[in-house]
């Protein structure tokens, strides 16, 4: 677009550096050239504006003020040369082949449990889900919920002491009938399994749950 | 043969001259003067009377017409108020607080964009427009060429003009 030749003169026009008649000339133009007019309006807001505001306007803001709004992680960033960001490369990636070629090995470690009066347990949990309330006749077979890792469960009943333990590969076992004739009822029983993997570790113990068979009639 | 006055859509003048009055009754009254806006409507009632009577015989432009009949109210303008200063005191203008809300908000716009400015733009735009100094005089401040300082000054606009766009 070719520009007007009077477009130079707003700003002098505007400054009040125009006097007579240039001034004159240059009012007369504006009356007669929307776009000289256009830019007249907009170049008189933008140098009212400095004038009104001030100095201060153009200042830049002080170093803190300005920092405060920038995130600390862009901060951080920025201070780091190439050098430290490829010694962080580095050192990241040693220690993600390491988590790596070391996970496998622990994998299948045993979680630790310590069965005690207190039955402090850490591992993955394994539910009991029959007899876990008190019950009108000797149960007949004990349930829980299968565990993927777990080759062998090991079940205990316990009455005071031990009455009764033994292993199946399923997540049901049928209760010996030697072992039924010896649960009374009125008495008070309470049950617990542990989950093996293949390898004959502990991956998992159970609650102990407490049920009462029905008193006789 | 009798030269016809023009045909003139007097509406179509108002709307796109009214601005242009304004701006120059303002700048040669002052923003502050309260009765800048009674000479702007003397000066459009006065250009459709004329325009009316067929007194606008288009030996100018309508441009040139308005203008010669708004520089003449505001000489007038003037010399009245001069008279009325010489006898009684003038009265302290009132603010328009419309006027002065939407002029407020504007500058608040300009001036969060400037400042957004590199320093570079800045500078240049303190020195010219704030401290006024000529093209040549911020050149020799800066250590660039008067070229330099017009760059910098219409590249500055373009940003501003762009940030402000709503």
């Amino acid at each position: 677009m070719k520009k007007c030749l009077f477009a130079d003169q707003i700003d002098d026009y505007l400054l009040n550096r125009l006097e007579g008649e240039p001034k004159e000339r240059f009012e007369e133009h504006y009356f007669n050239c929307p776009s000289c007019f256009r830019q007249i309006e907009e170049r008189d807001t933008l140098i009212s504006t400095i004038k009104s505001r001030g100095a201060w306007i153009f200042r830049d803001k002080p170093a803190a003020e300005r920092r405060a709004w920038v995130p600390a992680w862009r901060r951080a960033v920025s201070s780091f040369s190439p050098r430290q960001w490829a010694t962080v490369g580095v050192a990241a990636a040693a220690i993600l082949i390491a988590v790596f070629a070391l996970m496998p090995q622990f994998r299948h470690a045993s979680p630790q449990f310590f069965l005690n009066e207190n039955e402090v347990v850490r591992g993955e949990s394994l539910t009991l889900m029959s007899p876990i309330i008190d019950v009108r006749a000797v149960p007949t077979f004990f349930e829980w919920k299968p565990l993927a890792e777990a080759a062998e469960y090991k079940i205990s009943l316990f009455n005071g002491g031990l009455l009764w333990s033994a292993a199946t590969q399923d997540s049901r076992i049928t209760v010996p009938v030697e072992t039924q004739q010896r649960m009374l009822p009125g008495q008070r029983f309470a049950w617990q399994v542990r989950a093996f993997s293949a390898r004959g570790a502990l991956i998992a113990v159970s609650s102990k749950v407490q049920f009462q068979i029905a008193p006789a009639d | 043969m009798e030269n016809r006055p023009p045909v003139i859509d007097l509406n179509e003048v108002v709307v796109k001259y009214r601005p242009v009055v304004s701006f120059k009754v303002r700048k040669s009254l002052g923003a502050h003067t309260p009765d800048w806006e009674d000479v702007v409507n003397e000066v459009i009632t006065q250009v459709i009377e004329k325009v009316q009577k067929g007194e606008f015989r288009g030996d100018s432009s309508i441009g040139t017409y308005i203008y010669t009949i708004t520089s003449r109210r505001i000489i007038d303008h003037i010399r009245q108020k001069t008279k009325v200063l010489r006898s009684v005191p003038e009265p302290v203008p009132l603010p328009d607080p419309c006027d002065n809300a939407e002029n407020r908000e504007r500058a608040q716009i300009v001036a969060q964009a400037i400042q957004q400015l590199k320093p570079k733009f800045k500078e240049v735009l303190n020195l010219y427009y704030y401290q006024e100094l000529t093209r040549d005089e911020v050149a020799e401040r800066l250590g660039i060429s008067p070229r330099r300082v017009s760059e910098r000054l219409n590249y500055a606009q373009r940003l501003l003009r762009k940030m402000i766009r709503p």
